[in-house]
């Protein structure tokens, strides 16, 4: 099951607060929910772990992350996560390119994913897999951009400060179902599927 | 009373043939009180769990078994290393091929069985199932049978790189298995090559599965000290299978006794052996002590047996009056990673070469050619007579295109190629010996009982209001009761049957049978027919099955067969007593046995009234009072080896309408005439044919098992694989004639699968029809919504 997703994200702050967090491996990676770095290998590879609840059962993922490449001039980072679920049914890959960059006047950041999911993980979950990667990837949008946002010392910094303190710490199955079922709606009546 | 009177009474008493006795089976079905493999409780008994690969293809790099094996409870963790020094790591299959048991160094499906966990319940074995851990390194993923033998395809099988000799033909790539071929392609080319008329039809037969309500399981039962293995098994053909598991062990097969219980539906899923009966059956022998493996769900749609997979182009040349001049049929076959279909030996096609249908075929052509994928292995007939379904699918359809393309109604073209019944036995140009049928006169009653005019005419007033009804017809012939030995064998045993009856003295009697029923009614019907040959009530007549210890060797259930071959050995074997005991009434009736006449359950001796013996009386006889020089007791058995195939016809009709806007299909009428010869019990004739039409329902509008680009299996829970309730299922209007087999002791020709084969193409045949005044010829399977709806958009209907 391959799933590609293309996001753009609009960022607070310089396209140079927004590379500097994106370089940022642990930081980044906080961003995503339930995912965390548990050990830096060495410049480029780390492991990692993602956990999501779905119902009363939690899949567990971990794995490793590579950085492929980091281009300083065209502010883009490449990388490859690549999990198995603990019980080793499942297994998912993702093949990232992310960039900040500056369109008609914004900063931005945007990135291209290629996710492939085998398993236990595909058949059950992949009719939906497109929609909650989506809303994975809008959360981690919102993260992302509160982190750069926090970077700063004003009004806006603290609050996004206060809203990265109180994001759920793993990924919920149910609060996810809700909103992919919300943005399923919104599409039927003709809005957009996802903001 | 007059004596005709008195003769009427004596026989409906007994409940014999053609009678619609209420099923045995059922009362202790409906108060739950079954015997199921997972009903089996033993002293001791501890259960195993698989671990599956998450990957359709990978090279497993280790195998760590550490923390399992420290789980408390866990009392062992078998891998392909650990069968190796058994050599069970592999095993044969029925197609000549062999299987991976566990994973040996690849796995080549998505599910497949890596190592197997043996604890003391089955909750400490799933947990320790999650602990085992493997590393794979993924490897490329072919699952387009399209593509298997491209020169850059990646080879699945390494185990037989070099081995260009498969069991059946060469291999002309590493992923080709077989390559197949009946009648005569040169005249047929040359036929199709100066035709008036050439249609031609691509269609693909899905993957589906059997999924039976009960899983797949078992209960291996070793004991040390005296050597003999005890299976329960969830198996169709239990005899078999203690063949196999004696020749796979060792162990002498007097010291294996294989007891299939109360079974759960079979429909094929339960004809081939899997490697969770191997690995508790070694596992067993290891501990010496009691092993349970079931399946759940997941594990029965994804890895043991799925069904069709045919990829198949159908060709009809004709003249211009729709008269078929030749057939030419081309089949790429699916069979997924290891070929294990369940195919009589020489056939790997199955009867796939019956696929000339109910039709004067002057010459014909099939092709068939088996790749590997890396997909679950299987391919057995599911409810059906080994591809049958397939033969059906591809006539059927063919024919219905020829008729779309000259405007000829698809009843007339059928009418105009029909076999004549003067034309019985018929010999088909594939080889067959079709040996009876009537079908003009069916479908003219089909047609009539649906006033299909009537039908066409309202089809064309809503067309003209833009609205969808379609038309389905479909006239098949299926071939089962496999088989003659000298078509049919398995594993080199001959495909006959057999019965064992004794009577006892007081007049009731057992019999066993080498079948197993599985919902077919076998208690009920076998003892029918007992009673009608013997004249004893079959209420009093025991029927036993799936004992191989006590039952006699036979091949068991699938493929329509125990009508056909056992029902025949029944017959013959109660005939056998019959010929003993009219001896013994003129022994005791002191006249010559040619004085002698059979009156439903008692000799008389002809013209003198009143001088007669009941067969209970016979009975009691035949243990103190039997003629000199012969032997006492009154028993018989019967191996019957089929001089022929039985072929039972019908005559299907479907009336579907299709909602424009949502492409959801209504199925708002559903007639099925079955000819299936003599007609033992009604009542369970019309049970069968209703589960036959609800199973072939379930395979036309709703099952598949999709896999996608990495070989991830989309389907496998009954949240997204249909299994039609009551709510989905259309009404069943049935009908029938009745043509006997000639050559059937009784006439019977077999109908379980009947509407199973039939029905599918009627299904598309009428959803094809509601879009065929846009030129659509055909619309492949499942028709979903979905699927419908975008064929409307790619029509521009609105």
């Amino acid at each position: 099951m391959q799933v590609d997703l293309d996001k753009t994200f609009e960022l607070p702050g310089s396209a140079n607060q927004g590379w500097t967090f994106l370089q940022d491996i642990r930081g980044v990676a906080s961003c995503m929910p339930g995912a965390e770095i548990t050990e830096q290998v060495d410049d480029s590879n780390y492991k990692g772990s993602v956990k999501a609840k779905i119902g009363p059962a939690t899949m567990s993922f971990a794995g490793n992350i590579e950085i492929r490449s980091i281009d300083l001039d065209k502010r883009e980072l490449q990388l490859v996560g690549k999990g198995q679920d603990s019980k080793g049914s499942s297994s998912a890959t993702m093949d990232l390119t992310a960039w900040v960059t500056e369109e008609e006047g914004k900063v931005v950041l945007r990135g291209k994913a290629s996710v492939t999911v085998t398993g236990k993980a595909a058949s059950l979950g992949g009719r939906m897999m497109t929609q909650v990667a989506d809303q994975i990837l809008n959360q981690f949008g919102k993260n992302f951009c509160n982190n750069v946002a926090a970077m700063g010392e004003d009004e806006v910094a603290e609050q996004a400060r206060e809203e990265l303190a109180e994001q759920p710490k793993e990924l919920n199955g149910f609060a996810f179902a809700w909103s992919v079922f919300t943005g399923w709606l919104r599409s039927l009546f003709g809005g957009k599927a996802s903001s | 009373m007059t004596e005709q009177m008195d003769k009427e009474t004596r026989e409906a008493a007994l409940q014999g043939m053609g009678c619609s006795r209420k099923r045995k089976e059922d009362a202790r079905f409906i108060q739950g009180k079954g015997r199921y493999t997972d009903d089996i409780q033993m002293a001791g008994m501890l259960f195993a769990d698989m671990v599956r690969s998450p990957y359709a293809h990978a090279r497993i790099k280790s195998i760590n078994k550490e923390k399992a094996l420290a789980l408390p409870g866990v009392h062992a963790v078998l891998t392909a290393d650990d069968l190796k020094p058994l050599n069970l790591h592999w095993m044969p299959t029925l197609a000549g091929d062999v299987q991976a048991v566990l994973a040996d160094e690849k796995v080549h499906f998505q599910y497949q069985e890596v190592a197997v966990v043996v604890a003391d319940d089955r909750y400490i074995a799933a947990d320790a199932v999650d602990l085992v851990e493997v590393e794979y390194e993924e490897l490329p993923v072919l699952v387009d049978a399209h593509k298997a033998m491209d020169a850059d395809a990646p080879v699945l099988r390494e185990d037989l790189v070099g081995k260009m000799q498969g069991a059946h033909s060469e291999r002309k790539h590493d992923n080709h298995i077989f390559n197949w071929q009946a009648g005569d392609k040169e005249a047929t080319d040359r036929v199709f090559d100066n035709a008036e008329v050439v249609v031609s039809q691509d269609m693909y037969y899905h993957r589906v599965h059997p999924c039976p309500l009960e899983t797949c399981g078992c209960v291996a039962s070793f004991d040390k000290v005296n050597g003999h293995l005890t299976v329960y098994l969830t198996s169709q053909a239990p005899h078999v299978v203690r063949t196999v598991v004696s020749m796979l062990s060792g162990l002498p097969e007097s010291k294996v006794r294989v007891i299939s219980p109360d079974i759960g539906g079979g429909f094929g899923n339960k004809v081939g052996i899997y490697p969770g009966y191997v690995t508790a059956i070694v596992a067993s022998i290891v501990l010496g002590v009691p092993v349970k493996w079931v399946e759940d769900r997941m594990e029965n749609i994804s890895t043991t047996a799925f069904a069709r997979d045919y990829h198949m182009t159908g060709e009809i040349a004709a003249d211009k009056d729709g008269i078929i001049k030749a057939l030419r049929v081309n089949v790429l076959a699916d069979h997924g990673a290891f070929d294990a279909c369940a195919d009589p030996s020489k056939f790997p096609a199955g009867l796939m070469h019956i696929c000339t249908g109910s039709y004067d075929v002057p010459v014909a052509h099939l092709n068939v050619d088996g790749v590997y994928t890396n997909k679950a292995p299987g391919g057995v007939a599911y409810r059906c007579s080994f591809r049958v379904t397939e033969a059906v699918y591809v006539i059927e359809r063919t024919m219905d295109v020829l008729a779309q393309k000259l405007g000829i109604d698809k009843a007339e073209i059928r009418r105009r190629n029909f076999i004549k019944s003067e034309q019985m036995p018929y010999k088909t140009c594939l080889g067959w010996e079709i040996d009876s049928g009537e079908y003009h006169s069916s479908l003219q009653k089909a047609l009539d009982a649906v006033d299909y005019d009537g039908l066409r005419r309202e089809q064309e007033e809503k067309r003209a209001k833009g609205e969808l009804m379609g038309i389905g017809l479909v006239t098949f012939t299926e071939i089962v009761g496999a088989g003659p030995s000298r078509n049919c064998d398995i594993l080199g045993i001959g495909m006959f049957d057999s019965a064992e009856i004794r009577v006892h003295p007081t007049g009731s009697a057992i019999a066993r049978m080498g079948t197993i029923t599985q919902g077919q009614g076998h208690q009920t019907t076998y003892a029918q027919i007992i009673a009608t040959e013997l004249g004893l009530p079959s209420e009093e007549i025991q029927i036993e099955e799936g004992d191989t210890d006590t039952a006699p060797y036979g091949l068991g259930t699938y493929g329509s067969r125990s009508t056909p071959v056992a029902g025949a050995a029944t017959a013959v074997a109660a005939r056998k007593i019959k010929a003993k005991a009219q001896k013994i009434a003129a022994h005791l009736l002191e006249v010559s046995e040619d004085d002698l006449e059979w009156e439903v359950d008692r000799f008389k001796v002809k013209g003198n009234p009143g001088q007669e013996k009941t067969m209970k009386e016979i009975a009691w006889a035949a243990y103190n009072n039997v003629p000199e020089g012969m032997e006492p007791g009154l028993e018989a058995v019967d191996y019957y080896d089929p001089p022929n195939f039985t072929y039972p016809y019908g005559i299907y009709l479907c009336v579907v309408d299709i909602d424009k806007q949502t492409g959801e299909t209504s199925v708002r009428r559903f007639y099925a005439l079955d000819d299936c010869g003599t007609r033992i019990n009604p009542m369970i004739i019309d049970g069968q044919i209703h589960g036959g039409l609800n199973e072939g329902f379930a395979v036309a509008m709703g099952q598949e098992m999709p896999y996608d680009e990495q070989g991830n299996l989309l389907g496998n829970t009954l949240m997204d694989y249909f299994v039609p309730t009551f709510v989905e299922t259309p009404k069943w209007e049935t009908d029938f004639t009745v043509t006997p087999s000639p050559h059937h002791p009784l006439g019977a020709k077999g109908v379980a699968e009947s509407p199973h084969v039939g029905s599918i193409p009627t299904f598309t045949s009428a959803v094809v029809d509601a879009f065929a005044h846009l030129g659509v010829t055909h619309l492949n399977m499942p028709h979903t919504a979905p699927r419908l709806w975008k064929t409307m958009q790619e029509l521009g209907v609105k």
